[in-house]
């Protein structure tokens, strides 16, 4: 079943008086339950189609439909709610905010929903312990590791318990051991917790642990090294 | 209200940005004691010269003459003052004054006729340490108003001096008159005497009319006996005389609220400063929270409310330190005998609280406005 479907998906930026475009007439589907790996020079449009699908950006042209909704219909806030609602991002360069500890950082998104003060608390310990890093949750982030840094920021990805996942090079600042860790981590989620996850990446071996992978270059897709009907349902 | 479930981040991004958040709060501090202290000085003169239904009472002075050492008057023109039309009582006082010119510590004497003057303007006193009747019984006796004891540290039972005069403390008085406040009644006669001999010779008369209406006609009744007489009187309402008196005073105080509104200015470029350099470092924050689903308005929202929160804290540290001073120090700007009192009420402090919001609202608006409007896939492209 299609949960994530572009078609004709095109984004333009003006730069001086050129136009840039890293992303050229897009068609892609994206089952649900899909682990799905964005491989790709610099400047292919990975990024750019991991923030079209995450709604952080609006194509200029196609359309663009996640679970029946067409983000490129929504104006900015419907855009943010959408994505309070739908979406964890992880960065590769963590982005957590320096003066929350971990526990404060992952308790963030669930300010925007309707939860009480007990129920942020489960939520918050649960995705701590389901990331491993239960015992750093008083740590601010210059007191952690890379590697738990990041894993503090997929249990902030993963506290509202989005459908989505998307990471853009979750391992690019990190070292084999945590960057295994990291990307078992993300096999896990969705592997038992169903969760789709749409991750771009330089590095051919994180893509292991994905289901499938997709190239591409000067913003089209070049070749999958996986068929579409092989993505479990 | 999702903004009231961000109190928290609030509140961390405050005091976990400790020397930024306390280099802030110390500024507006600064600015807004300026602030309270001007306002102060303001409600002081507004309460010494604006007129009310209340006010019934005269001054009667030598015409011509602006101070206390100058202005004298016989002492039996109470008499034919108290046969005019409309006049309830007339009480003659002798004033001296420790310090003639503008000055925050300034001893007031006046002397009155006391059995008289108690039964007249004195009833509204209410008598806080000491006994009337001691002040009654002896010659040197003074009633202090509570500024001046408080100030001066005087108490039932001690002496001081002040304008080559020795009075004995007999009581210290509360009374709802500001002019009441920062004065010492003694006898009419021991004033007279206290300098050169100048018995019957009075400064002033006080006069109770029957309303405020019968103000003007009054006056102008008085100085009509008085126009030939080689004292002439200059009659004025109690308030309209202080507007007079103190006229350098309102003068200056009335520059001073040019200094209260740079305070302000300093506020709000304070608090804007603040803003926006906390908002150039935080670009990537923002947009993290953006990409967490924080609408553009909720993120404008937040930059505001840090805005508002610091100059709110700064405000009230600063306006009750203001306050606080004010109320401990128990000041006036005297002038001739005339005492303005820096007024410090609960309502200097809402005031100040308030315009402490405004301030924090206006400085957060256009950095705000900014970062709501920013891309959040360009923030991360320069961050």
């Amino acid at each position: 079943m299609t949960l994530i479907q572009c078609r004709n998906l095109t984004r333009e930026y003006r730069k001086g008086d050129n136009i840039i475009r890293p992303l050229d007439d897009l068609d892609l589907d994206v089952p649900r339950g899909d682990f799905l790996a964005l491989m790709g020079p610099s400047g292919s449009g990975k990024t750019t189609l991991l923030n079209l699908i995450a709604g952080i950006d609006s194509p200029t042209s196609g359309s663009l439909t996640v679970d029946g909704t067409n983000l490129a219909n929504l104006s900015r806030n419907q855009l943010a709610a959408w994505r309070a609602e739908n979406v964890g991002y992880v960065f590769q360069l963590y982005n957590l905010v320096p003066v929350l500890t971990a526990y404060e950082n992952v308790e963030l998104p669930l300010i925007l929903h309707d939860l009480s003060r007990r129920e942020r608390h489960e939520r918050v310990t649960a995705a701590l312990e389901q990331v491993g890093i239960a015992d750093r949750a008083d740590h601010y982030p210059r007191q952690l590791s890379g590697g738990q840094e990041q894993r503090v920021a997929i249990a902030r990805a993963i506290v509202t318990e989005p459908g989505i996942i998307v990471a853009d090079e979750p391992t690019g600042d990190l070292d084999k051991p945590s960057a295994h860790a990291v990307m078992s981590l993300l096999q896990d989620l969705n592997e038992s917790s169903g969760k789709t996850i749409i991750m771009v990446t330089h590095d051919p071996k994180t893509t292991d642990y994905a289901k499938r992978t997709l190239h591409l270059d000067k913003g089209r897709l070049v070749e999958s090294d996986a068929p579409l009907e092989e993505a479990p349902a | 209200m999702k903004i009231l479930s961000c109190l928290p981040y609030i509140t961390r991004q405050i005091t976990r940005h400790r020397v930024r958040s306390l280099l802030t709060i110390l500024g507006i501090a600064i600015a807004m004691f300026l602030f309270t202290a001007v306002q102060a000085m303001n409600e002081g003169v507004r309460e010494a010269t604006t007129a009310t239904a209340n006010d019934t009472t005269l001054v009667v002075y030598r015409k011509d003459r602006y101070c206390p050492a100058t202005s004298e008057l016989p002492q039996d023109y109470q008499r034919r003052i108290e046969s005019v039309e409309g006049v309830v009582s007339a009480t003659p006082m002798k004033i001296v004054v420790s310090n003639c010119r503008t000055s925050l510590d300034v001893v007031t004497f006046r002397g009155v006729p006391k059995d008289e003057f108690m039964q007249g303007p004195g009833r509204v006193f209410e008598l806080v340490s000491g006994s009337i009747d001691d002040w009654k019984r002896r010659t040197d006796a003074a009633l202090l108003g509570e500024t001046l004891a408080a100030r001066r540290g005087l108490r039932p039972g001690m002496t001081f001096d002040a304008a080559g005069i020795t009075a004995y403390v007999a009581g210290v008085v509360r009374s709802p008159n500001a002019q009441d406040h920062n004065v010492a009644y003694t006898s009419l006669e021991f004033v007279q005497l206290a300098g050169r001999d100048q018995l019957g010779v009075v400064t002033q008369f006080n006069v109770k009319v029957t309303d405020a209406s019968q103000l003007d006609p009054v006056a102008e009744r008085i100085d009509e006996i008085f126009r030939t007489a080689q004292e002439p009187t200059a009659t004025f309402s109690e308030k309209a005389f202080i507007g007079r008196i103190a006229d350098d005073i309102i003068e200056l105080v009335g520059f001073a609220r040019w200094l209260g509104l740079g305070c302000l200015a300093a506020v709000l470029a304070l608090v804007a400063n603040a803003i926006v350099l906390s908002v150039q470092n935080r670009i990537s924050e923002h947009a993290i929270l953006q990409t967490l689903g924080f609408s553009g308005r909720l993120v404008a929202a937040l930059i505001i409310a840090e805005g508002v929160v610091l100059s709110l804290i700064g405000g009230l540290v600063g306006a009750t330190a203001a306050l606080a001073v004010a109320k401990s120090g128990n000041f006036a700007l005297s002038v001739e005998g005339t005492s303005i009192p820096i007024v410090a009420t609960p309502t200097l402090l809402i005031t100040g609280m308030l315009v402490c919001a405004v301030i924090g609202v206006f400085a957060g608006l256009l950095p705000a406005w900014q970062a709501s409007r920013r891309e959040i896939a360009e923030c991360f492209r320069t961050a």
